[in-house]
């Protein structure tokens, strides 16, 4: 047996806890592909569940961070398109061997090596998937909701209870006559926040193989929001009622969105509207079981058999405004809550009213896990906390005989729950810990779910400093046990204060630094710094920091403190403002302890209100009806909301609601406006150009141009570049620049050239990072993405810190240009003014002078990009939820109208920059290339740069390959991975040049090529003037400028793309659309037949681009983070 | 144990006249339902029979049973307090000894190869074990919300017997699927009341202590869970069927069941293909 094959299967735990990286790092190549075929042949032999998966996730990280720093590792190769399909389509399977075929017919290379990570990570988390939903589907109580495919099976009652009291004087056969309605079920269900999840103990995957390990102390708790609501109460709420009509209506008061679903397949849809969590909630309670899915009938037959011929069912959820990104799962809350009232109604717990008993919560909590994955979300499994009292303890089992787990996995999918008493908590230090914690929402809503993901991957590798974390973590939740049990109380919560900043600096942050931010962190600071001594710490709620979290000080203060934290919060977030995604402005709560868990109540006669929001909504919908279109019931809940409107409080105010609604008042129809400015006034302030946005309008409703003309006709021939030795003969057009040791002439020219002061640093700085916030529209530049020497950094300051060492090594000034736009101009402006100790080098703005504005897309162009080119396959279930979102896109952009301008959001996210073609005549139009000469008058060359290329340096050897060779241009590339998409370097029709992603003919031609664009190029200033016909003595020349420029324009293509844009609405929440913009891009400079043109291969370390968040974690594990803080110099 | 008394509860609202409906039997002749319940009973080998009934009823059912009137005791059940409660009502007429139990809406047909009926089944079944048994049949889930049903294991060796552990009345798949999976079953099937039990006195003590409790609704199924807990009880899944006058065609199904299975089986037959094949031509589908 091998080493690594008998740390999976011992069943010592010291050997079984053993690190991978630990043997990894001192195996040599050799030893690590034996390893490899082991492991691939027993995963396949295992019929062990967590063996398989443990053994696909070492398979991943030897092929994603060990065989690629092996020196003797070739760097080159092709990744077959075959497997590239299959995993694109999740045949993850068939990509391995694909993969592995051409590993053994082609011999080993770093781009196989990164395909064979990519399809084993995958393969890894696609198993635990699977494994979860068979637990969830086989928990008892949920099997019989998958058999059940027809109405007339439906083995569910509505309780008479809720037919109205006339039910239970005997009704006829049907009982039609007897229902009067009229009563509401509501239940209440508070929300929880975790003390401690010891290192997000709670993910299913983590608790169904180390229930040892999987331990969290929860807390019920009610909210207000400070200065608005009068006290807490349990935050999530759902009503149920009978209604007098055969549908099934479902209304969502928080999100104001309501429907009546009177089909079996809507209730399916999940993505259609905002009511998928009500959708959730009616399957997984089994009043429409997920069995039926597929099914087409009307709902009305299943409702006879539930309620009663022709009478349905009402269901309404009501989160009291409560922003999203709390941490405190509010949604999955929610879920539970529903779920809970949906049971209790059709008699699947015992009582209508009043708390539940302990094996039904644990049912509500499995069903929604059931919810959570059927509508494609997914939460841990302490998020229905909320729906047991009070304080627990939530703890993984092992799985037992009879469990349906046994033999699969050591753990069960559904915990235990201890419930805190008085000896575990006293009442003193629950009520000091409620005086003293200040809850907050810091006003950032971030997506939790790859953090999940690294939390599982690290477990199952466990790394050395990640596994002594995850340690750490465990023994804080027993100190905090510990600390609960104190008879002094404020020693307690001090302690909890101690325990709880410890664990957010130390285990969690070892485990995922990214929990962490700059915004939490200088709200920490500065807390600090405001309350002295009576700061007793801060709290991470949930998954990270920077939406809810939690700040503990000496309870005397806590009053004072709320208004101070908020105000601090305010502060820091207008200084972060652009550089974090901040949904929403931060908000204080007030809290307590919920005692009694998940609740509810039957409402009758006059108290049976939906909440004031329900009417909100439909009321001013019902008074336009002629009042015979109303029903019986419909009648009645009107007379009771009018009554309640004059006689009780939560109602007042309702009839200026309603006026408000019916006649809506008239500046919303004005638009929105930023910073005081109008859509129309910020397009003539950035330089848009009318004509020509008519002009591409016009090209691309008739079809002229879109997303399948972007590409090179389907007859181009399209060849791999093969590299020569950089001291060969200089007509080639491809070196390798990756041998150091044929660069040392080189080396000395580029020293020469930086001592005398003829290079400079051009950093295009003008995007918005959309892959990188999703849409959110700030500015990458200014993120603060990543702890660098010590500190986060943003992007800007890692360029100026690697300049400054350069600058500093060869005692030479290396000015930069900072490209903008109208996005990001203001804010590095301002950055770079605040920012205290930003490295010594003389920086340049040069602002944008081109905009574009967004338009609705074409449905041609969604249906190519969606269905035309190969997109990756989801999982089972969020797939359908993707389908459903597909449709309902098509659907908008036909509705506002293909092509038309898109003003609906605030104007910035309706303006699009045009591509980083313009960023070079930028310089030319709006005098910062001449203003550069005359300061420096020996400048002659320009390393151009994408802000994310984070490796790049105006290194003196590749400044000095330019130079030598004498090209006007020369493009720095880097070898092919798996995650390199998007073009390359291809000889097309025999002319080497840089092919874009979108205008390859055919998908599988990227694939043929071996090397990916870095977008490093280095410019001859003067050559380039020339190819555009331009001299330096013309630069004052605004006219013969703007000129040239337009004829140059004229010869770039022009690409439409697709982009993801956020509208923010409500209380955090938020919507992405599809956009078309276009762009014009630098590559395609290469095309030119009169530029003289050279390509150079760089170390992928120097050339690779970090696009996603989610890239991070593996930036910072395989060395990339090391290699490039060994570039800077930092002046902190 | 020797089972010589039987109880039949008919005061139901919604099922007083269903005793009374007409059917012709196995043997071609026309009775009331009532009538072939009780002839049911005394192939069982029972000739005391107790009807709570309705107050007022009475006449009425000694006119429907004709030549059996002699055998039976009319109780009156005053209070509309449930099934359990009818049940109750019989205490004095059975007296401390142990009874078979028929509801008054139910009609039995058995597929037994010896013909022994379903009520004289049970009954040898409870004199051989000397407990309470209730008859069962496996019934699919999406019947559940009709029945009582239970839970429990298979007796070692004794075809068709059961050990019940759990008793549920009307319960939701989820509970059924919680407490009354039994071995041996198909996916989706419990074992549900039939409708014929024999019960001992203990179910009666049962019975009068939730009454004191002055709950209003009183179930049999909940003093059978509990009995369940008290003295050995078992399930025996019958050989026969049930079938159900009280629900919609309910009493043409019983009607069919009973001719199919008797004297005039060819002519039966014979008219229910005439009538399929006239009706096919002008039926509404309904899919």
């Amino acid at each position: 047996m091998t080493h690594l094959v008998e740390i999976i299967t011992t069943s010592d735990p010291h050997l079984r806890n053993r690190s991978l990286d630990a043997f990894a790092r001192q195996a040599d190549m050799g030893t690590l592909l034996e390893e490899c075929a082991a492991l691939e042949d027993f995963r396949k032999r295992s019929g062990n569940l967590y063996e398989r998966v443990r053994a696909l996730f070492f398979l991943y990280a030897i092929y994603r961070f060990h065989l690629p720093a092996k020196p003797e590792m070739p760097k080159r190769g092709l990744i077959p398109f075959e497997g590239y399909e299959h995993l694109l389509s999740r045949r993850f399977e068939e990509a391995i061997a694909a993969f592995q075929r051409a590993w053994r017919a082609h011999g080993p290379s770093d781009a196989l090596a990164s395909a064979l990570a990519e399809a084993y990570h995958r393969l890894g988390f696609q198993t635990l998937a699977d494994q979860v939903r068979r637990s969830v589907r086989t928990v008892r109580g949920n099997q019989w909701m998958f058999r059940i495919g027809h109405p007339a099976d439906h083995p569910l009652r509505i309780r008479r209870e809720l037919l109205g009291a006339k039910a239970d004087a005997g009704a006829g056969q049907d009982g039609l006559s007897r229902i009067s309605g009229g009563v509401i079920l509501r239940e209440r269900t508070p929300v929880r926040m975790d003390l401690s999840h010891s290192a997000w103990s709670d993910i299913f995957f983590l608790g169904m193989d180390f229930p040892e390990g999987a331990r969290v102390l929860n807390v019920s708790i009610d909210l207000a929001v400070r200065g608005r609501d009068a006290a807490p109460r349990p935050p999530v709420e759902a009503y149920l009622r009978v209604i007098d009509e055969p549908v099934l209506r479902l209304t969502s008061v928080d999100l104001g969105a309501t429907a009546d679903l009177t089909h079996l397949r809507d209730v399916f849809d999940f993505a259609r509207d905002y009511l998928g969590l009500l959708k959730a909630a009616i399957i997984a309670s089994g009043i429409v079981p997920p069995g039926m899915e597929g099914a087409d009938q009307p709902l009305s037959e299943l409702l006879a058999r539930l309620v009663a011929p022709g009478y349905g069912l009402e269901l309404v959820s009501n989160v009291n405004d409560i922003p999203k990104g709390s941490r405190l799962a509010v949604s999955t809350s929610l879920l539970a809550c529903l779920i809970a009232c949906c049971m209790r109604a059709t008699g699947q717990a015992r009582s209508l009213s009043g708390p539940l008993a302990e094996h039904e919560r644990r049912l509500v909590a499995a069903r929604a896990i059931l919810g959570e994955w059927l509508a494609g979300s997914g939460g841990g499994w302490q998020d229905s906390g909320g729906v047991w009292p009070g304080m627990k303890l939530i703890y993984g089992v092992l799985a037992e005989e009879g469990d349906p787990e046994y033999g699969i996995s050591r753990g069960r999918l559904l915990p235990n729950h201890k419930i805190l008493d008085e000896a575990d908590a006293g009442e003193a230090v629950r009520q000091t810990l409620q005086d003293a914690l200040i809850l907050v929402h810091g006003g950032m809503a971030q997506n939790v779910g790859p953090i999940l993901e690294m939390v599982t991957e690290k477990y199952l590798l466990r790394s050395e400093a990640e596994w002594a974390g995850r340690k750490a973590a465990m023994q804080v939740l027993d100190d905090i046990l510990a600390a609960l049990r104190s008879a002094d109380p404020r020693h307690a919560v001090r302690e909890i204060g101690r325990l709880t900043t410890y664990n957010f600096f130390g285990p969690l942050q070892t485990i995922i630094p990214w929990a962490s931010n700059l915004y939490t962190e200088m709200l920490i600071e500065r807390a600090k710094q405001a309350f002295g001594g009576d700061f007793w710490g801060f709290w991470m709620l949930g998954g990270m920091s920077g939406g809810g979290m939690g700040f503990i000080v000496a309870p005397e203060i806590a009053q004072q403190a709320k208004a101070r934290l908020h105000e601090i919060m305010l502060d820091v977030k207008r200084e972060l403002q652009y550089a974090l995604p901040f949904a929403m402005d931060p908000v204080v709560y007030d809290f307590a302890i919920n005692p009694v868990g998940t609740r509810a109540d039957l409402l009758c006669g006059e108290e049976a209100l939906m909440p004031a929001g329900y009417y909100a909504l439909h009321a001013p919908r019902l008074v336009k009806l002629d009042s015979g279109a109303l029903t019986r019931m419909r009648r009645a809940d009107l007379d009771r909301f009018a009554n309640a409107t004059r006689s009780r409080p939560e109602f007042a105010g309702m009839t200026k609601v309603l006026f408000d609604r019916l006649l809506p008042q008239l500046d919303h129809a004005a638009g929105s406006r930023d910073a005081g400015r109008s859509l129309e006034e910020l397009l003539s302030a950035f330089g848009f150009d009318r004509a020509m946005h008519e002009q591409i309008r016009a090209d691309l409703r008739s079809g002229r141009i879109g997303l399948a003309q972007n590409r090179l006709p389907a007859n181009v021939q399209i060849e791999d570049v093969s590299a020569c030795s950089p001291t060969s003969d200089p007509s080639r057009p491809l070196v390798d620049a990756t041998d150091r040791a044929q660069m040392g002439e080189f080396e000395r020219i580029g020293a020469e050239a930086l001592r005398d002061g003829r290079v400079a640093v051009m950093t295009l700085a003008a995007g918005a990072g959309s892959r990188w916030t999703q849409g959110a529209g700030v500015v990458k530049a200014l993120h603060p993405f990543a702890k660098l020497g010590g500190r986060h950094r943003t992007f800007i300051e890692v360029h100026l810190a690697k300049s400054q060492r350069v600058a500093c090594r060869h005692d030479a000034r290396l000015p930069h240009i900072i490209t903008t736009s109208y996005l990001t101009h203001d804010p590095i402006a301002s950055f770079l003014v605040r920012q205290p100790s930003l490295p010594e080098v003389p920086v340049h703005l040069s602002e944008g002078r081109s905009v574009g504005l967004r338009m609705i897309p074409m449905a041609r162009d969604l249906r190519f990009q969606w269905e035309e080119t190969p997109q990756q396959l989801l999982d089972e279930q969020a797939q359908k939820m993707r389908e459903s979102l597909h449709a309902a896109l098509i659907a908008w952009a036909q509705r506002s109208g293909e092509g038309s301008d898109y003003t609906d959001n605030t104007p910035m996210q309706c303006l699009h920059p045009v591509g980083h073609w313009f960023e070079f005549p930028n310089l030319l139009r709006n005098g910062a290339l001449r203003a550069m000469l005359d300061a420096y008058p020996n400048l002659r060359y320009l390393m151009l740069h994408n802000i994310d290329t984070l490796g790049a340096d105006v290194d003196p050897a590749m400044l000095g390959l330019h130079i030598a060779r004498g090209a006007c241009l020369t493009f720095e590339v880097i070898t092919r991975r798996v995650e390199d998409r998007g073009g390359g370097l291809a000889r097309v029709n025999g002319q080497p040049r840089l092919v874009e992603g979108l205008a390859m003919p055919r998908e599988e031609a990227e694939f043929a090529l071996s090397y990916y664009n870095s977008a490093t190029c280095w410019i001859d200033i003067d050559q380039l003037l020339g190819v555009f016909g331009l001299s330096r003595a013309d630069l004052d020349d605004g006219d013969k400028v703007n000129k040239a420029i337009r004829a140059m324009s004229a010869r770039m293509p022009t690409y439409i793309t697709l982009k993801d844009v956020k509208k923010r609405w409500g209380h955090g929440q938020e919507d992405v659309f599809p956009v078309t913009q276009w762009e014009k891009l630098w590559g395609d400079m290469t095309a030119l037949p009169d530029v003289k043109v050279g390509f150079a291969v760089v170390p992928r370390l120097r050339g690779q681009q970090l696009k996603d968040q989610a890239q991070l974690d593996g930036w910072l594990r395989d060395g990339s983070a090391g290699y490039v803080e060994r570039l800077c110099g930092w002046r902190d | 144990m020797k089972i010589t008394k039987a109880v039949i509860t008919a005061a139901g609202r919604h099922q007083r006249d269903l005793p009374l409906q007409t059917l012709i039997d196995r043997d071609g002749i026309q009775k009331s339902a009532l009538q072939i319940i009780i002839e049911e009973i005394i192939t069982a080998g029972i000739h005391d029979i107790c009807v709570v009934i309705h107050p007022g009823d009475a006449e009425a059912y000694a006119a429907a049973v004709g030549a059996h009137a002699h055998r039976l005791t009319f109780v009156e059940q005053h209070e509309p307090r449930g099934y359990g409660y009818a049940v109750l009502c019989a205490r004095e007429f059975v007296g401390g000894a142990p009874f078979l139990h028929l509801v008054g809406d139910h009609l039995y047909v058995s597929d037994d190869a010896e013909g022994i009926a379903c009520a004289q089944q049970v009954v040898r079944v409870a004199e051989a074990h000397a407990c309470s048994v209730s008859a069962v049949q496996a019934t699919r889930e999406s019947l559940l919300p009709n029945y009582g049903a239970v839970g429990g294991k298979r007796l070692p060796n004794r075809p068709r017997l059961y050990q019940i552990d759990h008793v549920l009345e009307k319960p939701t798949p989820t509970e059924a699927e919680q407490t009354l999976l039994v071995p041996g079953l198909r996916a989706g099937y419990y074992l549900c009341f039939f409708g014929i039990h024999v019960l001992t006195p203990a179910v009666i003590e049962l019975l009068a202590e939730q009454a004191a409790t002055n709950a209003d609704t009183m179930t049999l199924s909940d003093a059978l869970a509990r009995l369940a807990h008290r003295e050995r009880y078992l399930a025996y899944e019958v050989i026969g069927r049930r079938y159900d006058i009280g629900v919609r065609y309910g009493l043409l199904n019983a009607q069919i069941a009973l001719a199919l299975a008797g004297r005039d089986r060819a002519e039966v037959l014979a008219q229910l293909v005439e009538l399929l094949a006239t009706g096919a031509a002008t039926a509404h589908p309904h899919a």
